[in-house]
């Protein structure tokens, strides 16, 4: 038996190291290196959205058993909740692709062998990890490996930044050299980045896989307020170093090496190499949750018999549902397409599919059906409602402030 | 058997008499549920009622989302439907009888948030893609009946 103190604090480690995902190592350094700090603001509004939303979700699972596109289909009914597994999964698939990519990108920069040589490899090792691997060693093993990207903050020590100079980059402000637009577009991005949809399929359906109860929920909320704050923090370390070496240098990050070249220059290759690892395990680990989450989708607004707990024969459809997501990714990114530009598409897409995900989340958590005495307190819906406001908003400005910037360029 | 208002309430109509047990919406509380089989594994999602004019002939059986019983008449739950049905109540239109997937309403044990049979889903038509998906596919391939709670 593992005391409850270690419980606890696993939980928080794999909270950390899990909140990163290609998405966030990507456009934090993008938007370092063009926008310094002057974006840091946004991740922390994310970061707050995604600690509601996650605990909310994790709250109706641990309650009431039922995972978040159940609800969705529950209270939507099958046509607006079929438009929702429509682009739930496309942004899915999308950051799944993304990950396998991030994967291939991560090797490639420590055995300088062609990261379209890697894809295979690690779609078979993610698919081996979903069809053998017990649920929770999964998430501890790539959680804790994940922690190594705690090297940026390392990095931004060791940089020795003149440290008044870097806090008065945190006040919001474009920079004179960009547009107001592309300002937004990477206020958008960044918020995608850090709600993206999977994490909420991913957390409340774990917490199905895990058997939470009531009794879990304090855990739960631990984990969720501790480690998401901590992990949102490493994002903006990452962006970080970027504007202390890639800014003043004119560098604009467009490949996966470009953002270890801050670690390199403040750490050597030792650091490089402790990066690496964190890079390798946190696009991993965030490939696992991707394709799980396809799989959950699917299966949630289908009816069908899903979970990790169970055995792959005891759930052919889910699992078949994630061989073929992996199959695809595999397939894009042997199209030569950049990882990277699928990346930074991805979460300004997911900003799209936000609202109709967190509005049944919203609803039912204040059902007494479901929840019981556990419903929402007014606080939490308050807080809720506000961030759906935000959401609609976002996922509104998204696609125009992307077709009039030209994604940013 | 449970009787069930269908349709939007029409409000000229005298309100229903006080019926004895629970009252369930069909449409909050029946369509759209998660279905488990007694050993709570995941059957289907409940796609639309069979609706019989209660008395009537069965070849009264309608999906309850065609419209075709209008709440002027009785009715009763006969089955709850899913498969191919679920293509209908997003685009419309009508599947025929043969093509849905029937749970006849006597295998149905208890409507909570989710509605619970009280038979085994490995006998029931409506899960043989499931079936067919584990034979065929899944089940052939190396560690596809590995417990992953059993030995990590």
């Amino acid at each position: 038996m593992k005391s409850r103190l270690l419980t606890v604090a696993l939980g928080i480690l794999t909270a950390i190291g899990g909140f990163l995902d290609a998405g966030d190592l990507v456009t934090n350094a993008v938007v370092g290196s063009r926008f310094g700090l002057s974006l840091a603001w946004v991740v922390g509004v994310g970061v707050v959205g995604i600690c509601v939303f996650a605990h909310m979700s994790g709250k109706v699972a641990a309650v009431s058993g039922r995972a978040t596109f159940e609800i969705i289909r529950e209270r939507l009914g099958p046509r607006t909740a079929g438009l929702n597994l429509v682009a739930s999964l496309a942004v899915t698939v999308l950051t799944l692709i993304a990950e396998v990519g991030g994967i291939a990108l991560a090797l490639q920069l420590a055995s300088s062998v062609d990261h379209r040589l890697w894809v295979p490899v690690a779609a078979l090792a993610v698919w081996l990890v979903l069809w053998r691997v017990k649920f929770d060693v999964m998430e501890n093993v790539t959680g804790l490996l994940g922690l190594a990207l705690v090297g940026f903050a390392v990095a931004v020590f060791l940089l020795g930044p003149d440290w008044g100079d870097l806090g008065a980059q945190l006040v919001p402000q474009v920079p004179a050299q960009e547009s107001a637009a592309v300002y937004w577009y990477f206020a958008i991005a960044l918020f995608g980045a850090a709600m993206t949809p999977y994490e909420v399929f991913f957390f409340s359906s774990g917490g199905v896989e895990d058997r939470w109860t009531v009794r879990d929920l304090a855990t739960s909320r631990l984990n969720v307020l501790v480690g998401f704050p901590l992990g949102g923090l490493l994002s903006v370390a990452i962006a970080a170093c970027a504007a202390l070496v890639l800014l003043p240098a004119g560098i604009q990050v467009d490949s996966m090496s470009q953002l270890t070249l801050p670690v390199a220059q403040a750490g050597g290759t030792l650091l490089v190499a402790v990066v690496i690892v964190g890079l390798v395990a946190a696009t991993f680990g965030a490939a696992l949750e991707t394709a799980l989450s396809t799989g959950y989708t699917l299966s949630q607004y289908l009816g069908w018999s899903w979970g990790k707990f169970r055995r792959p024969a005891a759930a052919p459809r889910f699992h078949l549902a994630m061989i073929l997501a992996l199959v695809v990714a595999i397939g894009v990114l042997m199209t030569n397409v950049d990882p990277i530009a699928v990346t930074e598409y991805s979460v300004v897409f997911s900003a799209v599919a936000l609202p109709l995900t967190y509005l049944p989340i919203l609803v039912v958590a204040n059902d007494p059906e479901y929840m019981g005495e556990h419903v929402n307190g007014r606080a939490m819906n308050v807080l809720g409602t506000v961030y759906l406001f935000v959401l609609v908003v976002a996922a509104l400005a998204a696609i125009p402030l992307m077709i009039a910037t030209e994604a940013g360029g | 058997m449970r009787r069930t208002r269908t349709g939007p309430r029409d409000l000229s109509r005298e309100p229903e008499p006080q019926q004895p047990g629970r009252i369930l919406d069909a449409r909050l509380h029946l369509l759209d549920r998660q279905v488990l089989d007694i050993d709570d594994l995941p059957v289907c999602t409940l796609d639309d009622l069979e609706l019989e004019v209660a008395g009537g002939e069965p070849a009264d059986r309608v999906p309850a989302e065609d419209g075709r019983i209008d709440g002027s008449v009785p009715v009763v739950i006969s089955a709850l439907l899913t498969g191919p049905v679920l293509g209908t109540r997003v685009f419309g239109g009508r599947p025929p009888a043969s093509r849905w997937y029937r749970l006849p309403w006597a295998h149905v044990s208890d409507v909570g948030t989710v509605v619970h049979l009280s038979v085994r889903s490995a006998g029931l038509d409506a899960t043989w893609l499931e079936r067919w998906t584990r034979d065929h596919v899944v089940g052939r391939i190396p560690g596809g009946t590995h417990d992953p709670e059993g030995s990590g």
